[in-house]
């Protein structure tokens, strides 16, 4: 009566896999050189590049209203921009060929190409920037992303086609930032744009192809999946080499890193140090490491309050000296950051500002810096009364309590997990008892605005203009009594800073201007309030069949200039025809008549199980 | 349903008289009572007002910043975050938010995602097929072989396949789901040694292939390998568990006897008599897991960036974008609510035991 369904069931799946074998193994090798094939040089019609999108993703395809990385990228693909940014990050002609400033600094005027047409054929001239910036000077909804951008903005106007001049209310050093690649305004075409004007909020502008202007026309976008983009092969600027450009969405970079082994992807910037070092030995891949754009570093509540000087929040009232202030910066070795938690990838940070921009780069002074010395830290603290009680916690001399300050990192990221356990260690080393507090960044973000933190890890990225990064450290930013209106970093607030700062916006001699954005660097240096630690390297990694991707010379520590996606989707090169050139439909058949074999056996070696239990069954 | 005797074999005199009843085929089918269905109804409706409140003061609660979060890196000047603030309706007391939500839902209105800027029941459409697709493709694979490797375990308790098929179900439900998709993510997509990768790494299909037609439905098809792989062998241990253990309680039991003392095969005793009665605690998890299917799965959409609501609600999580998470929120509880309700009622039909209650 027994059913001896063992035996025969392990025959059929022996056989099923043998047979699945024997029919896909020959397909597999077809299938990966097509993929890798389908990935570099591409589909039926011309040499496809694949990137994977930035993480952030795309929130939406309206650039009045976008906000994420992912969305950037593409407008900087698909519309133009009044000037783009060179390798030092100096702006440089776009669609403006020169500009010139009026003697009294207020009026720019701006002398645009000619000829330009946009992807549906209609002429580009100065009246679509000139409608695209009034529109965000004068509509709420339209400012939503990049208001700030024109703020200071009188009048624009385009007397002619070929001219834009824009008025300002007060000198404004920073207008040829304003509309740069990625992080500037894009100029729209006011044909399409002008009709969507009252229901701008909702326009989601996902009429494919997009029409705009600029290396790359928006083909298809598919929310959660990709990007698909085809080359503007008359871009004024240099034609595309691809013939098409997919960003693809990976929502995990290991699988992305997975994709570009497998050759199923072509670039990717923003590994992290694992993924990096797993993938400097790969055949077929180009590893490389651009200066930072943005640093990590420990902000330190100076003494949150109002801007008219009401304290708020729940800060330890200790971290106002700026004697143990100064403590908690000498206790922290950088160093060893940079070489345990980024793996010596990247630099130690001094300045705020990071060096992927060297115009506005800032050291301290020869004497000036402050090195890791737990020494100096102790001594300081001591002479300032700082008694150590049980445990070797020290007390406040002010409150008479203990020094125990909250950390709050980022739960998301390792990096913070990994330093926040060196500073505990290096803290306790100098009597400070530090605990940590692992939060979402949006809950963070809500500590932080209300003043209910002692100590921050925070993180900024920096775009090719300083004015907005320099400004969350001004006193304006304060919030209202009411606890509305504020936007600060750290609460941090000096006149002599707010000065410098109003003075820098109105220096248009950049080495003038970069010798203030020092100084104004130096103050929050001295003031121990944000505590820069490092400028992390962007990782790039890429297939090696994909040249021009990485632009620029590599320094001595043998780090590139910071990579903009705008100049390497535009420049990167193909390998040569003769490299590879399969279509993947062949291969997809292979794969498909291999796993159609494998079931066909598996089906089989079910029939034969069913037809042994059947037999036990009548015996 | 009376045609299907085997579902209620007797195991108590007063259940054996019953079920004879129902063999015969006397027992017309009986609809549930008005009473019954209303009091289940009234049920299902408390719990979804009660998940409104939770849902809402579970998002609401939690300290965050989200237009700080959103515009995080931009330079919005503190005019333009207030002015945020107010288009998003955070200007308002929580109760006015509460009462609006609680208006929306009853009218249907999902809200407006402040991340997407766009609505809420738009984006959750969007998600779904292929969120759908994922889980019910996954689902339907795992009850089936779950429910056939429990039986076949459970019909011949400690025999080398049994061991081989529990062990090997127990080890994979024990693996952490990242890691599982990850290492098939590698040997599959990427390759190992002399075996080469074939499978694609991401997304539901190749954007240099046509969208439309049988090219796509099999590019499609290829992508979903994967992923519905990887749920597979994570859930299907549950069904090989819950099935053996069934069987092993009803291996013994006296009507099975009967029916091998009639001359039944073996195989008809297993299938016809035995597996009817096993089937029903199998019956209770198939609606629990078919209530979550629209929920998706965080872990392995996250790995193979397959685009399901899933994702949709961890990216809204970041931010928090409360209208997409309320909106999700409302879907995922509605549909675990609407399954519960029909599994209860499944229950009536499968189980005369409980009809008769």
């Amino acid at each position: 009566m027994a059913v001896r369904e063992t035996p025969g069931f392990r025959t059929a799946l022996a056989a099923a896999v043998a047979g699945g074998l024997l029919l896909a193994g020959p397909a597999a090798p077809g299938v990966t050189k097509a993929a890798a094939a389908a990935s570099s040089t591409g589909t039926s019609s011309g040499k496809t590049l694949r990137v994977a999108m930035d993480g952030s993703g795309v929130d939406t395809l309206n650039p009045f209203t976008s906000f994420f990385n992912g969305a950037l990228d593409i407008f900087g693909s698909i519309y133009p921009t009044l000037t783009s940014i060179d390798d030092s990050g100096a702006p440089k002609p776009y669609l403006a060929t020169s500009w010139t400033l009026s003697d009294d600094h207020l009026t720019w005027t701006f002398k645009l190409r000619d000829g330009l047409k946009w992807s549906d054929g209609k002429p580009l001239t100065a009246a679509d920037a000139a409608w695209t910036l009034h529109l965000i000077m004068t509509n709420d909804v339209a400012a939503t992303a990049n208001g700030t951008l024109v703020a200071g903005f009188d009048t624009v106007t385009a007397p002619d086609a070929t001219t834009l001049v824009i008025k300002t209310k007060k000198p404004k050093s920073n207008v040829t930032y304003s509309s740069i690649p990625f992080s500037g305004i894009p100029i729209v075409p006011k044909h399409i744009w002008e009709s969507q004007v009252a229901g701008l909020k909702d326009f989601k502008n996902d009429s494919f192809p997009v029409v705009g202007y600029g290396p790359w026309i928006l083909t298809d976008y598919k929310n959660g999946q990709y990007a698909k983009l085809d080359a503007n092969k008359s871009f004024v600027l240099g034609a595309p080499k691809y013939d098409h450009l997919i960003e693809q969405i990976y929502k995990e970079t290991d699988a992305a890193v997975a994709a570009l082994k497998s050759g199923q992807l072509d670039y990717i910037s923003g590994v992290n140090a694992t993924e990096y070092a797993s993938l400097q030995h790969v055949d077929g891949v180009q590893t490389a490491q651009a200066v930072g754009h943005g640093w990590v570093g420990l902000e330190l509540n100076p003494g949150a309050k109002t801007r008219t000087g009401k304290p708020i929040g729940t800060g330890n009232p200790a971290l106002h000296d700026p004697v143990l202030r100064r403590a908690i910066a000498l206790s922290i070795d950088k160093k060893t950051l940079v070489t345990k938690v980024l793996n010596g990838q990247g630099q130690v940070a001094e300045g705020y500002l990071p060096p992927a921009w060297p115009q506005w780069s800032w050291q301290p002074a020869p004497g000036k810096k402050q090195s890791y010395d737990p020494v100096a830290a102790n001594k300081l603290l001591d002479d300032a009364g700082y008694k150590r009680g049980p445990g070797g916690t020290r007390t406040d001399p002010k409150t008479g309590k203990p020094l125990n300050l909250r950390l709050g990192i980022h739960s998301d990221d390792s990096a913070d997990a990994a330093i926040s356990r060196y500073l505990v260690g290096w803290l306790k080393v100098v009597g400070i008892n530090a605990k940590i507090q692992a939060m979402s960044m949006s809950a963070l973000n809500s500590d932080l605005g209300k003043g209910n933190w002692d100590m921050l890890m925070d993180a900024w990225t920096t775009g090719p203009d300083p004015t907005y990064q320099l400004g969350i450290q001004s006193c304006s930013t304060l919030p209202k009594d009411d606890g509305t209106g504020g936007n600060t970093d750290s609460f941090f607030c000096d006149p002599a800073y707010d000065k410098l700062f109003a003075k820098q916006a109105t220096l248009f001699d950049p080495a003038e201007r970069a010798k203030a954005v020092g100084q104004m660097q130096e103050i929050l240096y001295e003031a121990d309030v944000d505590l820069m630690f490092y400028n992390a390297t962007t990782k790039i990694a890429a297939s090696s069949k994909v040249g021009g991707l990485i632009t620029g010379k590599p320094n001595a520590d043998g780090f590139y200039p910071a990579q903009q996606t705008f100049w390497s989707y535009l420049k990167a090169t193909p390998a040569s025809a003769g490299a590879s050139a399969s279509s993947s439909g062949g291969g997809s058949t292979g794969l498909w008549l291999g796993i159609a074999g494998a079931v066909i056996v598996l089906g089989a070696g079910v029939a034969v199980v069913r037809r042994r239990a059947g037999a036990d069954d009548r015996e | 349903m009376s045609s299907r005797p085997a579902l209620a074999e007797p195991q108590t005199a007063e259940a054996a008289g019953t079920q004879a009843k129902a063999r015969t085929g006397r027992r017309p089918l009986r609809l549930p009572r008005p009473g019954y269905l209303v009091s289940k109804l009234a049920a299902a409706v408390v719990s979804f007002a009660v998940t409104l409140v939770i849902g809402f003061s579970l998002f609401n609660l939690m300290p965050a910043d989200p237009v700080r979060t959103m515009t995080r890196g931009r330079p919005v000047s503190e005019a333009e975050l207030l002015r945020l603030r107010v288009q998003l309706g955070l200007d308002k007391p929580v109760w006015e938010r509460f009462l609006d939500f609680v208006n929306d839902t009853l009218h249907g209105n999902l809200g407006y995602s402040w991340e997407y800027q766009q609505s809420v029941a738009s984006l959750t459409m969007d998600r779904l097929g292929p969120t759908l697709l994922l889980m019910g493709t996954s689902f339907a694979i795992s009850v089936v072989l779950g429910l056939w490797l429990g039986l076949r375990s459970g019909w011949r308790a400690g025999s080398l396949f049994d061991r081989i098929t529990s062990a090997t179900a127990l080890t994979l439900w024990s693996v952490p789901t990242f890691w599982l998709g990850m290492i098939l993510l590698i040997v599959f997509s990427v390759g190992v040694g002399p075996f080469h990768g074939f499978l694609p790494t991401a997304g539901m299909s190749d954007p240099t292939l046509p969208q439309t037609g049988m090219t796509h439905y099999l590019d499609v098809a290829k992508h979903l390998i994967l992923p519905a792989l990887t749920m597979v062998l994570v859930v299907y241990a549950q069904y090989v568990t819950i099935m053996r253990s069934s069987i092993i309680e009803e291996i013994g039991s006296p009507y099975l006897l009967t029916a091998r003392a009639k001359g039944l095969m073996d195989a008809a005793v297993r299938r016809k008599h035995a597996l009817p009665n096993a089937l029903l605690p199998s019956v209770t998890m198939i609606f629990m897991h078919l209530g979550t299917l629209i929920s998706g799965a965080v872990t392995v959409e996250a790995i193979f960036s397959w685009p399901g609501l899933g994702d949709l609600t961890f990216a809204a999580l970041k931010i928090p974008d409360l209208p997409l998470l309320q909106g999700t929120f409302i879907v995922f509880s509605a549909s675990v609510i609407i399954m519960n309700l029909l599994a209860d009622l499944a229950y009536r039909f499968l189980d005369p035991r409980v009809r008769d209650q």
